[in-house]
């Protein structure tokens, strides 16, 4: 999963548009559908999953 | 006593006489010099008050030495607000501006542009002149403002790590959306404060996706290491983008105008920092059923194709459109047979009625009726006079000939 959080979301974005456009054959719809659903899961386990995390850097270099 | 006639007299006063607006006019050049305009007035705040309009009026006065002077001030309003402090009868303070006449009421005052306590003069006189530097030096440019990342990975945090600042921040991104924090540990007040605050946002920078530099409320002098250029120039110079939040809400300090963001409160800079994970979560959610809707939207659409094409398939419907094809044929082969047998029938009674007529004209017939016919060398013999006496004739009757020899010939007498 090397994708950030802001991608995963426009690739989303980007797969509503294409299923709002009638042009979109039905074996892509459902091809990106699952495209779309993977990702909404993924960005929901990411937030799920997140936790703070503290790490304090040195005065010296 | 006439003064009207003496005062038309030039003559009376030995030179001519002015109106007054010239007078003012006068007044107005003379006062329009550089050392009364854009200049510090030192002075004691008498007379203030704040007028209902939000424009402030007031003197600024001196005494010493038995002697007063006053200067008549006004503040507008867009300035007042933005005042620092409470100014009060008494006070000393250090006032910017410039001396204008007032035409309609013949007064001069100073039209104040910024106010200070005179007590913290120096100090806030440095900041001025390192303000205007840095705004020179285009640190302060609103071009320059950069935005901030919506889903941070990590965040960057310029401040004392005991501080109260600290706490706030941690505990509002905790809330709102965990995110990796890396505190680059800083002295925020104290002499040599500013150089370590400089040095610890150079360390962050590019460490992280954005840099909150702050710390909580304090007095202009607790606040003052912030103002420096160091610090300005630091926060100026990095690639990530900067929240800036010292002190509390009416706080500024000149790093807040060199930041990408200037916060109220370090507590408001973690919240402009990241998102509210509830918010991204409902958003989420949202796609997906907008997803789903589309998909199944378009899923009906497809089942519907093709239950109309189904239908039009279907065996009955097949069956009937062959019966009816079927139908149709035998149809025309019905109506070809009656139009070839109708022609038939009308053609043998035409033959029929031709037969009669020609069976009415036969020659032959009057044979049945017990005539003979008398042919002389192959033809017909019509009159007696076609004969002669031994001329052999054949007649022919209905059911055979007689070959005959002409005896006598008699003439009747008609012919």
């Amino acid at each position: 999963m090397t994708e950030t959080f802001e991608e995963m979301l426009e690739e989303l974005r980007d797969i509503i548009r294409k299923l709002e456009d009638g042009d979109t054959s039905l074996e892509e719809s459902i091809a990106i559908y699952e495209r779309g659903a993977l990702l909404v899961k993924r960005c929901e386990d990411l937030l799920a999953a997140a936790e703070m995390k503290l790490t304090e850097l040195g005065r010296d270099r | 006593m006439m003064p009207g006639s003496h005062a038309t007299s030039p003559e009376r006063f030995g030179s001519p006489i002015l109106r007054v607006s010239e007078v003012s006019g006068l007044i107005c050049d003379l006062l329009d010099d550089p050392r009364l305009h854009q200049i510090w007035v030192r002075g004691e705040v008498t007379n203030y008050r704040d007028h209902t309009s939000g424009h402030r009026y007031f003197s600024l006065s001196e005494q010493g030495a038995g002697r007063t002077a006053v200067i008549n001030c006004v503040m507008w309003r867009s300035v007042a607000s933005t005042l620092s402090f409470r100014p009060k009868d008494g006070m000393d303070v250090l006032a910017w501006g410039s001396v204008e006449v007032y035409e309609p009421h013949g007064r001069y005052q100073f039209i104040v542009r910024e106010m200070i306590p005179a007590g913290a003069g120096e100090r806030h006189l440095m900041v001025e002149r390192w303000k205007r530097e840095l705004e020179a030096e285009g640190l302060f440019d609103p071009g320059r403002k950069r935005p901030l990342p919506v889903f941070p990975r990590r965040i960057g945090v310029v401040t004392s790590s005991s501080g109260a600042a600290l706490k706030d921040i941690l505990s509002v991104i905790s809330r709102r959306y965990p995110v990796e924090v890396v505190v680059s540990p800083t002295a925020v007040q104290g002499e040599g404060a500013h150089t370590e605050i400089a040095e610890a946002i150079r360390r962050v920078d590019g460490l992280v996706d954005v840099i909150i530099v702050g710390r909580g409320g304090g007095s202009f002098e607790d606040l003052f290491p912030f103002n420096h250029p160091d610090v300005v120039r630091a926060v100026a110079a990095c690639r990530t983008p900067v929240i800036s939040a010292v002190g509390h809400e009416v706080d500024t300090a000149l790093c807040d105008f060199a930041a990408d963001l200037r916060a109220p409160t370090p507590s408001a800079a973690a919240e402009r920092a990241v998102p509210e994970r509830q918010e991204v979560l409902r958003e989420l959610g949202g796609y997906e059923e907008r997803m789903l809707s589309l998909v199944q939207h378009r899923l009906a659409a497809a089942q519907n194709d093709v239950d109309d094409l189904r239908e039009r398939m279907h065996p009955r419907r097949l069956a009937r459109r062959v019966h009816e094809r079927m139908q149709r044929l035998a149809e025309m082969e019905e109506r070809l047979e009656r139009a070839a047998f109708g022609r038939l029938q009308r053609e043998r009674s035409d033959l029929a009625e031709l037969r009669t007529r020609l069976d009415a004209q036969n020659p032959l017939s009057v044979l049945e009726r017990g005539y003979s016919i008398i042919e002389a060398d192959g033809r017909v013999v019509r009159s007696a006079r076609d004969l002669r006496p031994g001329a052999r004739v054949a007649l022919r009757m209905k059911d055979g000939r007689a070959n005959a020899v002409v005896e006598e010939i008699t003439y009747d007498r008609d012919f």
